[in-house]
């Protein structure tokens, strides 16, 4: 083997990738060849200490944001796919007057035997009822859990369930005042907007304002006080916004929600 | 299934309309592109953002996918346009390498100057990394942190493998010579 053969086989020195008729080959060049050799050594020794460099991890941000935007993206190509066209009513042609009284005589004699189907319907609701209560444990059960990636995919399911589920926006309101996981705080805040309206959010968000000491909840908690149009808040934004020790860009933005509310 | 034959499934099915399916792919490979990211750049919150770029742009580009080419591959290309379309939108902005946190491994050394001569050394070495123009970096990147074969790295670079072989020969060779002149300008 030759100088410029060696620089050739190196790559495969590094990862251990070379034959064992290769590598035998090297020894023997190196056994002639100093040169070779000590650069062949200086090499392997700097690439070894490459794999001592730190393992870096990204922030616990970059999952939560990468699930917003799937989300995101999801809702979005289901919005842009196309509904299927609507008929006006008097654009059925006879076929579709035809049809229309073949259903009416139909139903009526139906009617009926719809009576005896009212206990099945029951049945329906009663599953649906069980569905919601399903939705309600899995939310609570999540929301309650040690690991904030867990409590992130409750706030997230609680918009499986409706508005007027008293235990799941207790517990989101719980998440937003006392959640240690500022990640947390702020989807709880997010998911609070689905029970907008409700007397029992619109009273307690200044309440949540004061107890925030992240700046990006107090942020977020602004913006969903002045969308509620909760005057309710004002002595909480003027006390925030006078604040020796609020984050600079908070005061702005509790000046400006007085400015909006007043 | 291995876990690339089960990637290249997951893409298939992403591609055909399955979009939740790039939440396992998320999980399975955020950190490595993360790590990808952060060597050619050194700046955490760019790097967090071109992860981000990448799976948009995996899911725009999703029909671009073929059945039999390698995910790894595929997400890697996608990887360094998004790279090189984030480093040309920020031209003239901040300076992208950050002073380095310094908290590489320490040797099992129990003698403390030891540990702190190579701790010094890590960082010049992280100097040297950050001096190379992008093109030796990023070879390097893919062969000693990614943990690609040079087949692999061949596919992403749209070479031959023995041109990939030579560039890393070339890139570890001038990685080596800048190490050794920092530390003998922090020597003399």
């Amino acid at each position: 083997m030759k100088c410029d053969q060696v620089k050739e086989h190196i790559a495969d020195y590094l990862v251990g990738a070379l034959s064992p008729t290769e590598a035998e080959e090297l020894d023997e060049h190196f056994a002639q060849c100093t040169a070779c050799k000590q650069e062949t050594a200086a090499l392997s020794e700097t690439w070894e200490m490459l794999g001592l460099l730190e393992q870096e991890r990204p922030s616990a941000q970059m999952g939560p944001r990468f699930y917003q935007s799937l989300e995101a993206y999801r809702q979005g190509i289901q919005a842009a796919t196309p509904a299927p066209a609507k008929r006006r009513f008097f654009d059925w042609g006879w076929q579709g007057w035809a049809w229309s009284a073949a259903l009416l005589i139909g139903g009526l004699g139906g009617g009926q035997w719809l009576g005896q189907r009212e206990r099945g319907q029951r049945d329906l609701a009663g599953l649906q009822d069980e569905v919601h209560h399903m939705r309600q444990l899995v939310t609570l059960s999540l929301l309650e859990q040690q690991s904030a990636s867990e409590r992130l995919r409750g706030v997230d399911y609680s918009s499986r369930v409706d508005q007027s589920d008293t235990p799941v926006l207790t517990a989101l309101l719980h998440a937003v005042n006392h959640d240690p996981n500022v990640n947390v705080r702020l989807a709880a805040v997010d998911a609070l907007r689905k029970f907008a309206g409700n007397p029992a959010v619109k009273g307690t968000l200044d309440q949540s304002l004061v107890r925030q000491d992240s700046p990006l909840v107090q942020l977020a908690l602004i913006d969903f006080i002045v969308d509620e149009r909760d005057k309710a808040a004002l002595p909480s934004l003027a006390a925030l916004e006078r604040s020796p020790t609020a984050d600079r860009n908070v005061k702005e933005k509790a000046l400006w929600g007085l400015s909006q509310l007043q | 299934m291995p876990e690339a034959r089960a990637d290249n499934v997951l893409m298939q099915k992403i591609r055909d309309g399955d979009l939740a399916k790039m939440a396992v792919l998320f999980e399975r490979h955020h950190r490595a592109l993360f790590r990808y990211f952060l060597r050619l750049t050194g700046n955490r919150e760019f790097s967090e953002d071109l992860v981000q770029d990448v799976y948009f742009r995996m899911l725009k580009y999703r029909h671009t996918y073929r059945d039999g080419n390698p995910f790894t591959s595929w997400m890697y290309q996608v990887a360094r346009n998004a790279h090189l379309d984030g480093v040309q939108k920020r031209k003239g902005e901040m300076p992208l390498f950050e002073e380095g946190s310094a908290q590489e491994q320490a040797s099992a050394e129990p003698d403390p100057s030891e540990i702190v001569r190579r701790r010094q050394d890590l960082g010049l070495l992280r100097r040297a990394l950050a001096a190379l123009p992008v093109e030796k970096r990023e070879v390097l990147v893919l062969s000693r942190f990614q943990n690609l074969k040079y087949e692999q790295i061949a596919d992403i670079l749209a070479c031959d493998v023995g041109t990939v072989k030579v560039r890393v020969y070339r890139a570890i060779k001038a990685l080596s010579q800048v190490f050794f002149e920092l530390a003998g300008e922090k020597a003399s």
